[in-house]
């Protein structure tokens, strides 16, 4: 049995640049589309096993067709670019894609990645697998550091807030119009439950967690 | 014979990304000898002086750029196909068109074209 794969690319000499070596080979066929509208017509007609996607297809991008891809179907997508950045490498996997190639691969490259596809495998190139490393670390940097925010209350979050930005407790009292012994308390209660051990540590963990999006998103 | 004494014309293919030498070979398969050759490796020029292709393709804008006044002087069809950002290039009269059509086929009577309308492709 034939896999069927389907190449989704806006650019049709770079659909041929694909098409062309899998067509060679006794076990692959071909299906094309160079937009999103393109998948959804295939898919609807006959769903196919892998699906290459462009991480820039037209009109709303890559990761939206990989998205679409796994709730209509039980197609493979794997995403391809050039130069990717993990952010992109990420999302993409988050959004369902089975893998991620750079569109400088060989074709022999691309025909070993489809059949490993087949038989489970998820295709990323070292350095991809690297980028997905560290992205996965990130992610999980930015767990931790939500889990921990969250268990500050709305005024702790503020007070912490100025904290950050290198204020006394007079200062912050005055802008947040309450003692500066109760915002003497609201930082003993952050040291506590954020485990540190000086304002100074929590100004640092809260400058983090500014850099880390999935973190401040609590503070906010 | 093409200008250069060859039975059929030779295109050079200059390329950064491996899947475009097999679009240019299958466009131009019954029409021109193809010759593929891994870009950056320096000396495009000299590439180029020694192998007198009837056209180039390149798919990197640095190639583009190394072969342009080689080609120009020679009048040789220079057609750069840049991926990044999907659009085709053809070097005429010193200035670079962009090309309407991006399949199989447009790239084949482009490259072709060019051939034909200086002398390197028939008998």
């Amino acid at each position: 049995m034939r896999t069927r794969v389907l190449v989704a690319d806006p650019f049709a000499i770079f659909r041929a640049g694909l098409r062309n070596p899998l067509r060679r080979e006794h076990d692959f066929t071909v299906v094309e589309a160079e937009d999103l509208r393109g998948i959804e017509k295939l898919v609807s007609a006959r769903p196919p096993d892998i699906a290459l996607i462009d991480l820039e297809l037209p009109p709303i991008g890559g990761i939206a067709a990989v998205q679409w891809l796994d709730e209509h179907s039980r197609t493979r997508a794997i995403v391809l670019s050039f130069e990717p950045r993990r952010e992109a490498v990420l999302a993409a996997v988050r959004a369902g894609a089975r893998g991620y190639l750079r569109k400088d691969i060989s074709p022999e490259g691309l025909v070993r990645a489809l059949r490993g596809v087949m038989s489970g495998e998820a295709p990323l190139s070292r350095d991809l697998a690297a980028l997905m490393v560290d992205a996965i670390q990130r992610l999980s940097d930015g767990e931790e550091t939500r889990e921990r925010l969250s268990g500050l209350s709305s005024r702790e979050c503020e007070v912490l807030d100025h904290v950050a930005l290198g204020q006394r407790n007079r200062e912050i009292a005055s802008e947040l119009t309450i003692s500066e012994f109760t915002v003497k308390r609201h930082v003993q209660n952050i040291l506590g439950k954020l485990e540190l051990r000086s304002r100074r540590e929590a100004a640092a963990f809260y400058r983090a967690a500014q850099i880390d999006p999935a973190g401040v998103g609590l503070l906010r | 014979m093409s200008i250069t004494g060859r039975r059929q014309p030779l295109v050079a293919v200059l390329y950064s990304v491996p899947l475009l030498c097999e679009a240019i070979s299958s466009a131009l398969d019954d029409i021109a000898e193809v010759r593929m050759f891994r870009a950056s490796r320096g000396d495009t020029v000299g590439l180029l002086r020694s192998l007198r292709p009837d056209a180039v393709v390149v798919d990197h804008p640095r190639e583009a750029a190394e072969a342009r006044e080689w080609s120009e002087e020679r009048e040789i069809p220079l057609v750069h196909i840049n991926l990044r950002e999907r659009k085709i290039g053809v070097l005429r009269a010193g200035d670079w068109e962009e090309s309407a059509g991006a399949g199989r086929e447009s790239i084949r009577n482009i490259i072709a074209g060019a051939m034909y309308a200086r002398g390197g492709v028939g008998s």
